[in-house]
């Protein structure tokens, strides 16, 4: 059985639940349960242990993160009311929620499923830029990223432009965009001989008009792609939202539900933001009835997740999840450094091995604090999932994967707040050839092989 | 008595750091009861308190929401304050007024609060149009208030564009010239900034401030 059940009841919760100001609800709601529920349930972030062996922590942040989003629900920001859900209803969704999904088609599909922690099967590793491009390398960079093996799944780049003209959210050029990106993205699938892969569309598309216009077995987006219904931060939702959502399910493609709960806004520290990311895993099965999610808990100073603090929550997030709820979710890195220096691999490396250990699949990854354009490659990506299949095929325990991501953290931690940027995209490919450059396989080589002498395992 | 005094000025910094409203309006009238000039309680307690928020902020030694509690019991000692102020007929100059918004496409506005709860403090007006602003109302409201600062907040790649059509109408309405524009964000960076020809580009909040204070003096040739 697969979502989604009940797609009225949340609609008229958007529209008749209990009416809260935007602000009652992260002052006199949110932030007093959640203070209560860190006290509660005496969750503490400790630098020394990034990745928890403790299993009653993973079980706390479940029960803390459950009965916060019981309390507060999702507010609808269109309406200002709350959608509330009953134990009951959360109950019943969790016990029908699948374990897994047949994601592509044919000869490239692939089963994305729910994993345990310690788990020795293979993570599902979808392979992103998370990040816009200029229109012209559109095509070959979408190449590079659908042509690495490891790939399960793809997501394509941004456009900000299409026919030289500027995309603005909501303009008719947002729509042409969009469709031009699902056409472009399956043109490249083809051309890379992997036309049936999972593919992830249509990041363009940031308006409701725009992801519906995208929606076409033919040329577009296909019932075997999947979608994104994103979460407002934190525990909110709207009507464009909602719109995406019940398009897709009529359409009849997967939905993944995608969230980033931000360390230093309203979760508060490390502790809130693990809380507050069950919640948001809650609030995809309930309101967004997603079939799988991408959660990718971040720190609002630096915009990336590779700091003790957010690996910690990145690991005790992924384990509660695994040990109490059937999720199928991708863990979403965010690096700072940028492409083709030492510092984006060894954050990609330890990204790969805590969520892969902890019980995430991988959705890898955005560099350069995702801020620039054309700055990501898919060798960062690469690593990361060389990472994630090593430690799965070799089952490393989770005091192991603390072992291994402090010594590789205390390589960049320094400089995360003042990280390299690296190089774009052009420099570090020939992008005729769609092909790496030598000094980035170089680099590429050395980094694993200083990963490897550390301790880290490789399947190849 | 003029220890009892010091006394409240250090607990009213203590109850704005701690972010507690109702004892921090108190202590405010204790201070009025007993003859403590306004305007000097405002620049030994008010202020410092604001800065050392604003720095423990930046240091993510505090949170958002710490932020705002802080940030609500500063305005309650200050309403207090302003009001005997303007009972007595004596102004107090605020540094600039700024329009903030997120802009159009944009819902995110975790940012563009905490820029505008630091400005606050750091005694800036601000408009705050709140998120997914249409970039024509951005610039009426910056032309009605006479604003300093136009500051522009865009959380995502594909929704930035809206920052450069606030600037290309501001240019082409001839006005480009009456406002600091000022662009911050999570996909926001100095090469876009220069690109569409903004001011000032910050990183943080905390930076947004500092180059407020910049720009503006700098456009009054101070």
């Amino acid at each position: 059985m697969v979502p989604p059940w009940r797609i009225n009841e949340v609609l008229d919760r958007a529209k008749n639940g209990p009416f809260c100001r935007e602000k009652d609800f992260d002052m006199k709601i949110l932030w007093p349960k959640l203070r209560e529920a860190v006290k509660e349930y005496d969750i503490k972030f400790d630098p020394e242990n990034i990745v928890p062996s403790d299993d009653s922590l993973a079980d706390d942040v479940w029960m803390a993160g459950y009965n916060l989003y019981l309390e507060t629900g999702t507010l609808c920001k269109s309406t200002n009311r709350r959608i509330l859900f009953d134990e009951e209803e959360v109950k019943e969704a969790l016990a029908l929620h699948p374990r897994k999904i047949r994601c592509g088609f044919g000869k490239d599909s692939s089963e994305m499923f729910h994993r345990e922690i310690e788990d020795k099967r293979r993570p599902f590793c979808f392979l992103s830029p998370d990040i816009t491009c200029d229109e012209e390398i559109f095509i070959p960079m979408t190449m590079a990223y659908l042509q690495e093996p490891i790939a399960d799944g793809v997501c394509a780049p941004i456009l900000e432009e299409i026919e030289g003209r500027d995309i603005k959210v909501s303009d008719p050029f947002e729509v042409k965009g969009s469709i031009a990106h699902a056409m472009m993205f399956r043109e490249a699938a083809r051309r890379v001989g992997r036309p049936g892969l999972f593919l992830k569309s249509v990041g363009t598309a940031i308006s409701d008009a725009a992801q519906i216009a995208a929606s076409n077995q033919e040329w577009g987006e296909r019932l075997t792609d999947s979608r994104f219904v994103a979460s407002i931060a934190e525990l909110k939702t709207d009507f464009s939202l909602l719109n995406k959502m019940v398009h897709f399910h009529e359409y009849g493609c997967y939905i993944g539900a995608l969230f980033g709960p931000m360390k230093g806004g309203y979760c508060g520290g490390p502790e809130g933001t693990a809380i507050v990311g069950v919640a948001h895993f809650l609030q995809g099965l309930m309101v967004n009835q997603a079939h799988w999610s991408n959660y990718f808990p971040i720190d609002i100073r630096n915009n990336s997740n590779t700091s003790r603090e957010l690996l910690w929550v990145v690991s005790v997030t992924y384990q509660a999840v695994a040990k109490n709820s059937p999720f199928i979710s991708t863990s979403n890195g965010f690096a700072s450094a940028g492409p083709c220096t030492p510092m984006v691999l060894y954050e990609a490396a330890v990204h790969g091995l805590v969520s892969v250990v902890s019980g995430g699949n991988l959705w890898e990854i955005g560099v350069a604090c995702n801020k620039y354009k054309n700055r990501t490659t898919p060798m960062e990506a690469r690593m990361a999932c060389e990472v994630g299949l090593g430690a799965a095929k070799e089952q490393v325990k989770r005091e192991d994967a603390n072992l291994l991501a402090k010594e590789i953290v205390s390589k960049y931690e320094k400089e995360i707040d003042n990280p390299p940027l690296g190089k774009t995209f052009q420099e570090c490919y020939d992008i005729r050839k769609v092909k790496p450059s030598e000094e980035y396989i170089e680099l590429y080589r050395k980094i694993k092989k200083e990963l490897e002498d550390l301790g880290v395992p490789f399947l190849y | 008595m003029t220890c009892l005094k010091e006394d409240l000025i250090r607990e009213l910094k203590k109850e704005i750091l701690e972010g507690d409203a109702e004892k921090a309006r108190g202590i405010a009238n204790k201070l009025l009861k007993r003859d403590f000039d306004p305007l000097e309680a405002i620049n030994r307690a008010v202020t410092p308190a604001a800065k050392e928020v604003g720095e423990k902020f930046g240091k993510g030694e505090i949170f958002l929401t710490d932020l705002m509690f802080s940030a609500e019991a500063m305005q309650a000692a200050n309403q207090v304050f302003l009001e005997k102020l303007s009972e007595q007929k004596r102004e107090t100059k605020k540094i600039g007024k700024v329009v903030l918004a997120t802009v159009a496409g944009d819902i995110h506005d975790i940012g563009k609060n905490i820029v505008k709860l630091l400005l606050d403090v750091n005694g800036f007006e601000v408009i705050d149009l709140g998120a997914d602003v249409p970039s024509s109302a951005i610039i009426d409201r910056a032309l009605e208030s006479n604003a300093d600062v136009i500051a522009l907040s865009a959380l995502m790649t594909t929704t930035r564009p809206s920052q450069k059509e606030v600037i290309d109408i501001l240019r082409e309405m001839n006005v480009r010239d009456k406002f600091i524009v000022m662009v911050g964000g999570g996909s926001v960076n100095e090469e876009w900034a220069e690109e569409i020809g903004a001011d000032g580009w910050a990183e943080t909040a905390e930076e947004a401030v500092k180059l407020a204070f910049k720009l503006i003096r700098e456009k009054r040739g101070e």
